[in-house]
Parts: C-alpha cells; sequence; structure tokens
C-alpha cells in the first residue's frame, strides 16, 4: 500500500500545485493536528494525533519539493524509482545516456581551472531541468512511463552535479 | 537447552508503545505551567499564566538568574550561587557547566574540567562524577537539582506546579535531549514539552509583534550555538531550518581570553585548576567590560597578573575564528532553508555573549539587518518557554502552534557501516520512518540494529543512539520472515522504536538500549534517591517504587513472550490476548509520570495472575527439554541451574505462587 500523500492533505493528484497552496494547507492541518492540541487527551487521542501529524508532515516533505512530488506520481501511477525490482520498479536508462555521462565524468576529471567545472556545471544542471520540465510534462499528460524515465535521467544527472560541488571543496 | 537461552538483562530501556485503548484524559491545570531555560552557565524559570505577560521568577534576594552550579560540599546538596562561593575552595565536588556532560559519554570529554570522571560498571559510555565522600553523581542528577531548585522557586510563588517546558539547544541530539527530559522528571517535573531555544526566543519576539513574517534566531548560549529560521504565520511557528554546533559557545569566548592572559603573564605550559578557574573568571569579567568600552585593566593576583590592559581589539582578534564558525553556520542554514538574507523580516539575538560588539557586527553583516535586542537576551528563551508552557497546561491562551525540525539526520548502520539515512534533517516533526528487514537463513531468529544520528556516511563517525536486537522473529525460510521496524521522532524530537514482523503481524519486543543514557529503572531509582534526599513525598516516593516493581514484571514476562511465546502450546491464543491486555494496561500506566501507586501494584498482580499459567508451561517445556537422554545428576543441575534462571527473569513473580 502506498500513503497518498496528495489525500492527506486533500490536495488534488496533480504536479502543477501552487506552491502557496500546499503551505497554506499544511499550517492549517497541522494547526489541527499538532501533538500539542492533545496534551491534555486520553493516550489514544495523543497516539492518534502523533500518527496523523506524522503522516502529514511526511506527505509536506514529500509534496513541497517539485521532483519528491513527481517522484510520488510515479509512485502511485505503479513506478517507484526507490525500488529496483524489474516490474514496478525504475526504469533502467538507455545506453546512449550512460555513455554521456562516462564522458561528463571524463570532463569533470580533465577540468582544472574552476571556469571549466563551472561551465560543465551549467550545462549539466540546464540538462537535469530540461528532464524535470519533461517529467512534469509527461506526468500533467498522465504518461507515468515517460515521467518515470526523465526522472531517473534527473537523478543520475543531480548526483553528478553533487559531485562536481563537492569535486570543489 | 533452555539454559543456553540468553538471560534477561535489565538494562536497556524497552521501547514499546501501547495500542490506543486509554480513554482517560489527562487533567489539566490551566495557568500551572512553567518556562525553564535549564542554561550552561545560568539557568531560570518563568511564567505566563492564562495568557499574561511573561515574567521570570526571582530568588528571596531578588534575583532571576541561577547558576546552573551545584555544590555536593557536606551532606547538602547546593544549587546556584551558594555553591557557586565554594567553587573555588572545592574545585572537584561543585559542578558547573554540566549541560556540556549531559548525554555524552566519558570519551566525548575532550574539554578541560577540575572532575574526576568515573566509567559506570555496566560499561557502556555512561559516566559518573565522583564529587567526594563516597558520593558519584551522573550530569542528569546534577541538572535535576538545578530544576528541582527551579520547580521549587515556582512552587513558593504560585503554589503547585503541574508542569514544565525546559528548553534545550536546538542542535542537541536525541541523547542529550533525553538526558534533559530525565532530568526534568528526577526533579519531580511532568516535563510537557521540550523546546528549541532558538523557537523559545522567536515565541517570545513573536507574539510581540504580530506574529507575522521570516525570522532568524541567533542564538550563542555558553556551551552551545545555534541558528534557526522560522517563519510566522497566524500564530504558527514554522522552523525551516535550523543548524549549529553543539560544542562552541560564550565560554569559549572568555577560555580564549583566559589563555591569552595565561600567556601574557609570563607563564608557559598549562595553568593549575586553580589558576584557571581564576583566569576564566576574569576573562569573563573583562569581555562583559569590553562590550561597554574601548579597554580594560585585569588582575589575576595568582598568574603574577596586576592590571594589565586588554584592549577590545585585542579580544576581538582572539575570537574572531569562533565568530566566524558560527558565521558559517548561519549561512549554511540560510541556505538550507530556501532563504535569502534580504527576505528576512528580523534577525533574533539571544545569549548573553551576543552583547559582545563583535558578535553583533558579524550577525548585521551577515543578515543585512540590525539585530534585534530589546527583549534581555538572558531571558528571552525562558519568556518562550513560559508561553508555551501556559498554553500547554490548558489555559485559554490565544492558539500558538509550534512546528519544529529534526536537528539531525537519522539513520541506521548497513552493511560495511555505511548509514541509510531514514529521517533527514530539518525534516519537520513529528515524523515516522519505516523500514523493513527480512532474515538471511530460516535459523536467524534475531537482527542487530544500530540507529545512529548525524550527518557523515560512516556509522563510526555519527553519534551513536541506540542499538537493539529485534527477537523472536518466527522461522521461516530466508527472506520470508519480514521485519518492519518504525522510527518514531515525536514532538521533542525523541526516538521510539517499534517493529512488527508482517508475514505473521506479531508485534516484536524492541529492547533498545541507549548508547549514552540511563534506562528507565536507573531513572526510577534516582527518582526515589532524590526523595530520600528531599522529603517527605512518601505518595511520590511509593509510586516510583510501584513503578519499578510493575517495570520489572513488564520486562520480564515480555521477554518471555519474545523467547517462546510462538511455540506451540506454550501460550494459548486467549491466554496471550489476556497477558497482551494486561501488558498494554501496564504500559499506559506506566506512560502516565502521575500514576498511583495503587494502581501500579493491582496491575502488576493482574499482570503476574494473566501470566502465571504461562510461566508455569514454559519451566515444564524448559525442564522436559533438559531431561532428555540426561543422567538424574544432570536433571538435578539443570533443574536448580533452571530454576535460579527463573527466579532472577520473574523477579516479583515468587509472592504469586505462594498465594495461588
Amino acid at each position: 500500500m502506498t500513503d497518498d500523500f496528495f489525500a492527506c492533505m486533500g490536495l488534488p493528484r496533480r504536479f502543477d500545485l501552487d506552491r502557496a497552496a500546499i503551505e497554506g494547507r499544511y499550517l492549517e492541518l497541522s494547526r489541527e493536528l499538532h501533538p500539542d492540541r492533545f496534551i491534555g487527551g486520553s493516550s489514544a487521542e495523543r497516539r492518534a494525533a502523533l500518527e496523523r501529524s506524522s503522516a502529514l508532515n511526511e506527505a509536506y516533505r514529500g509534496l513541497r519539493d517539485p521532483i519528491r512530488r513527481a517522484e510520488h506520481l510515479c509512485k502511485l501511477g505503479g513506478i517507484d524509482l526507490d525500488s529496483d525490482a524489474r516490474s514496478g520498479g525504475a526504469p533502467t536508462p538507455s545506453q546512449a545516456f550512460l555513455v554521456e555521462m562516462i564522458e561528463a565524468r571524463e570532463l569533470l576529471a580533465e577540468a582544472t581551472t574552476p571556469g571549466e567545472r563551472e561551465a560543465l556545471r551549467e550545462k549539466i544542471e540546464a540538462a537535469a531541468e530540461e528532464r524535470l520540465a519533461a517529467a512534469a510534462a509527461a506526468l500533467e499528460g498522465g504518461m507515468i512511463r515517460d515521467a518515470a524515465e526523465a526522472l531517473v535521467i534527473h537523478r543520475y544527472l543531480r548526483r553528478f552535479l553533487d559531485e562536481i560541488d563537492g569535486a570543489q571543496h | 537447552m533452555s539454559t543456553q537461552e540468553p538471560m534477561i538483562a535489565d538494562t536497556g530501556a524497552l521501547f514499546q508503545i501501547a495500542e490506543p485503548t486509554g480513554r482517560q484524559a489527562t487533567p489539566r491545570a490551566p495557568g500551572r505551567g512553567i518556562g525553564i531555560d535549564l542554561g550552561t552557565t545560568n539557568s531560570l524559570v518563568a511564567v505566563a499564566p492564562h495568557g499574561e505577560a511573561p515574567r521570570a521568577l526571582r530568588d528571596a534576594s531578588g534575583r532571576a538568574l541561577l547558576p546552573s552550579v551545584v555544590s555536593y560540599v557536606g551532606d547538602d546538596v547546593v544549587v546556584g550561587y551558594e555553591a557557586m562561593a565554594a567553587q573555588e575552595e572545592h574545585s572537584c565536588a561543585v559542578i558547573s557547566s554540566v549541560k556540556r556532560f549531559m548525554g555524552r559519554g566519558i570519551a566525548d570529554v575532550t574539554w578541560p574540567h577540575p572532575y574526576r570522571l568515573v566509567s559506570a560498571s555496566g560499561g557502556g559510555e555512561l559516566f559518573r562524577v565522583d564529587v567526594g565522600g563516597g558520593r558519584l553523581v551522573t550530569p542528569v542528577e546534577v541538572s535535576a537539582a538545578v530544576l528541582r531548585a527551579l520547580r521549587e522557586r515556582a512552587e513558593a510563588v504560585m503554589g503547585p506546579v503541574d508542569g514544565a517546558v525546559i528548553t534545550v539547544p536546538a542542535y542537541f541530539d536525541d541523547a542529550q535531549r533525553q538526558a534533559t527530559r530525565d532530568a526534568g522528571k528526577i526533579a519531580g517535573l511532568k516535563v510537557y514539552r521540550l523546546l528549541a531555544e532558538p523557537t523559545a526566543a522567536a515565541l517570545a519576539y513573536g507574539l510581540d509583534r504580530g506574529g507575522r513574517g521570516l525570522f532568524a534566531v541567533y542564538d550563542l548560549g555558553g556551551g552551545t550555538f545555534d541558528v534557526s529560521v522560522l517563519r510566522l504565520h497566524d500564530g504558527v511557528f514554522q522552523v525551516l531550518a535550523t543548524g549549529g554546533d553543539s560544542a562552541l559557545g560564550g565560554d569559549d569566548l572568555d577560555r580564549a581570553l583566559a589563555a591569552y592572559l595565561f600567556t601574557a603573564g609570563g607563564h608557559e605550559g598549562a595553568p593549575s585548576r586553580h589558576q584557571q578557574e581564576l583566569l576564566r573568571i576574569a576573562a569573563r569579567a573583562a569581555k562583559e567590560a569590553l562590550s561597554e568600552r574601548e579597554s580594560v585593566r585585569v588582575s589575576v593576583a595568582a598568574c603574577g597578573i596586576e592590571g594589565f590592559e586588554v584592549r577590545r581589539e585585542t579580544f576581538e582578534g582572539l575570537i574572531d575564528g569562533l565568530i566566524e564558525r558560527t558565521i558559517r553556520a548561519c549561512r549554511a542554514t540560510l541556505r538550507d532553508a530556501g532563504v535569502q538574507p534580504r527576505e528576512l523580516d528580523g534577525v533574533v539575538l539571544v545569549g548573553g555573549s551576543t552583547r559582545t560588539p563583535l558578535v553583533r557586527a558579524a550577525v548585521a553583516r551577515t543578515f543585512g539587518k540590525h539585530p534585534l535586542a530589546d527583549i534581555d537576551p538572558d531571558k528571552v528563551v525562558a519568556y518562550g518557554a513560559a508561553i508555551q508552557a501556559d498554553v500547554l497546561s490548558g489555559s485559554a491562551r490565544e492558539g500558538v502552534t509550534l512546528l519544529d525540525v529534526a536537528p539531525l539526520s537519522l539513520g541506521i548502520e548497513t552493511m560495511g557501516g555505511m548509514v541509510e539515512k531514514i529521517i533527514p534533517r530539518n525534516a519537520a516533526i513529528p515524523i515516522a520512518a519505516r523500514q523493513v528487514f527480512t532474515n538471511y537463513s530460516e535459523q536467524q531468529t534475531g537482527m542487530q540494529i544500530h540507529v545512529v544520528q548525524g550527518e557523515r556516511e560512516m556509522a563510526g563517525e555519527c553519534r551513536s543512539l541506540a542499538r537493539f536486537e529485534l527477537r523472536g522473529i518466527p522461522r521461516l525460510p530466508p527472506s520470508m520472515a519480514r521485519v518492519e521496524v518504525s522510527f518514531q521522532l515525536d514532538a521533542d524530537a525523541l526516538l521510539t522504536v517499534t517493529a512488527r514482523e508482517l508475514m505473521t503481524g506479531v508485534r516484536q519486543s524492541v529492547e533498545v538500549k541507549p548508547t549514552y543514557g540511563l534506562n528507565d529503572e536507573e531513572i526510577d531509582r534516582m527518582v526515589i534517591e532524590s526523595l530520600d534526599h528531599a522529603s517527605e513525598d512518601f505518595a511520590a516516593r511509593s509510586r516510583a517504587e510501584a513503578r519499578v516493581e510493575l517495570g520489572r514484571v513488564v520486562l520480564a514476562v515480555r521477554a518471555a513472550l519474545a523467547e517462546v511465546g510462538g511455540l506451540p502450546g506454550v501460550l494459548p491464543a486467549a491466554e496471550r490476548s489476556a497477558v497482551e491486555m494486561q501488558l498494554t494496561l501496564a504500559d499506559e500506566a506506566m506512560a502516565e509520570p502521575q500514576s498511583a501507586a495503587d494502581m501500579l501494584t493491582l496491575l502488576r498482580n493482574q499482570l503476574e495472575r494473566a501470566s502465571e499459567p504461562f510461566a508455569r508451561r514454559r519451566m515444564e517445556r524448559a525442564l522436559r527439554a533438559g531431561m532428555e537422554g540426561k543422567s538424574l545428576h544432570e536433571i538435578e543441575q539443570a533443574l536448580a541451574v533452571e530454576e535460579a534462571a527463573l527466579d532472577e527473569r520473574r523477579g516479583a513473580h515468587s509472592a504469586e505462587t505462594i498465594e495461588g
């Protein structure tokens, strides 16, 4: 069973959500559910408040960030990017993309000046944003598989960006 | 043979959450909550009953601050200024800055101090301080003495106290928070909530200013540094990110100056303890004077320093690196919050050391704002705690909701000593994470789990929170037994662990050995001891004793269930549910600090009665297993060992057997 973050927060199940709407709903629900409001309640009420506000905080974390939100929509659509199962798990990126990544890594290893690294970083950053936008478009069109494929590549690119940042320190 | 079954070690707190069956609401006492700022250097208590403005409570001499210093000289425990006066003469028996030791292991104590630390006998990381006269105290007990003094101060003013909000540095880890909560319990306080210090300060400021906007709080306490970024929105105080350094504080500014003075006095090597103490006191006074003046003259006769001039810029040169560390933490926290400095509506200063002009200048530069300091930075945290205590006591105060975050990531150790993060830092609390573990072989009925806190990738470099073993996993083919472990961080950012076997739905007993904590029994013993010293409250004493007794039986029964409860014929379903219901009732009664002694004793008797047939069958089974193919002599031996083991395990069961 997958917890539905959208249902938990009473928001429509779609990628294109207004950040202010998510924040507003979160504050509203938190005010109702926070364990502090049940300190005088029975132990059952206190326990329930703890569980409900834990679920709310988890949902908020999952929806606030567009990347997580997109990945969660895939999961609800039957593709879990955190799983490596053959069916219902993360799609494998294409051979061509993996070759591109290997080449990019070589470029990073050869980059000697901060300027070269920065140029590489910008290129990868742009590619990552483009993949996220593609995933968003696919999700709005109900194309879960396409979205998942874009998001897997997005994950690779983000990890590579982290490596570039790590190499600078 | 059954004697090879593991002995039940009653160390390790039992983290088991009861099913939600309790119907009884907790009675509240509106307006009877107090807020306590338990500081490294000073502590104070404030109240804000029924929506009133917060005020600090003063001692008979009109002083609000209580030095966090506890003297164990002689038989009496003395707290505050009086204890401070004895410090110079009895540096080993008068304990100050105990907050630095809270939730720490002996190996963590790398800073200089005059105390004799003694490793706890039971192994582990816990230590005690030898204060002389054959007396050993834990840091938790020392903190409890400070809290008790503040509780008594409050009671003298307002009569009975219902509960308290105690503040902790935002960056405190689980062990440090747990230690603080335990200290409250030992001091006889119902701890409503542990509140992060910067959040408390924001609460005091935010309500003052219409409760809207984006704020940063820069909190340089005596021994810790915290920074938080909060959003205030119609009574909701949402912490967006928090960061800091739990080993850097205002005391370090004093220490830097003290070291300089010592060298300036023409000394080499290290100062004696006595000199060190005098230097520290002189350095603090000089630091405070330099906030007002450009230069100050310092004399420390014991170090041959006479009228030595320290200029503000010299002092600033000494502390520049320390301040830079706090600024780096501020930048990182702003980044984590996703907030640009220019978006902030205000920056709040907390802690006496923020009076230092260099600190103010650095903060103003970093945040691009002139910091707010119109509420006394020494009192603002206690004020916020008092407001929250008033809300939680059930008074009709205008609604305030505090949404705080986990300061450090929570993870579990995986193969090769790597950490798998299961709850990231800055996640809003309360929050839970579930993780499924599976068995490697049919023979495997237990598995070790190591929970750590911190941001490093290797478990060895993170803070060890607890180790526990899942036991009683059903014998299923490899990968078939699936145990789901839930890690719950509550609103105090304290961890509880529960486990459930997914194939059978059986709840596992999770016995957590906190790496740096006291177990429940030790806390209960300390509660009893504190009552021995303090007093007349027999009801509380017998409550505590009844709790210890009940706790022992619960632990023994639960261990027995985990060991053999799943074997056929040992425990029929009806009997099991009766035993489990009694366990649940017992858990609930134990979770409520005010449960009466009679009630606890009654529950213990009921639990013993419900589990008696099970205990008997268990013993018979063990004997049968032992007798197969054994000589008479061996059987007799096995019997004797088994009896002894059972006695040990069942503890208070023997009384029941006679009765039945």
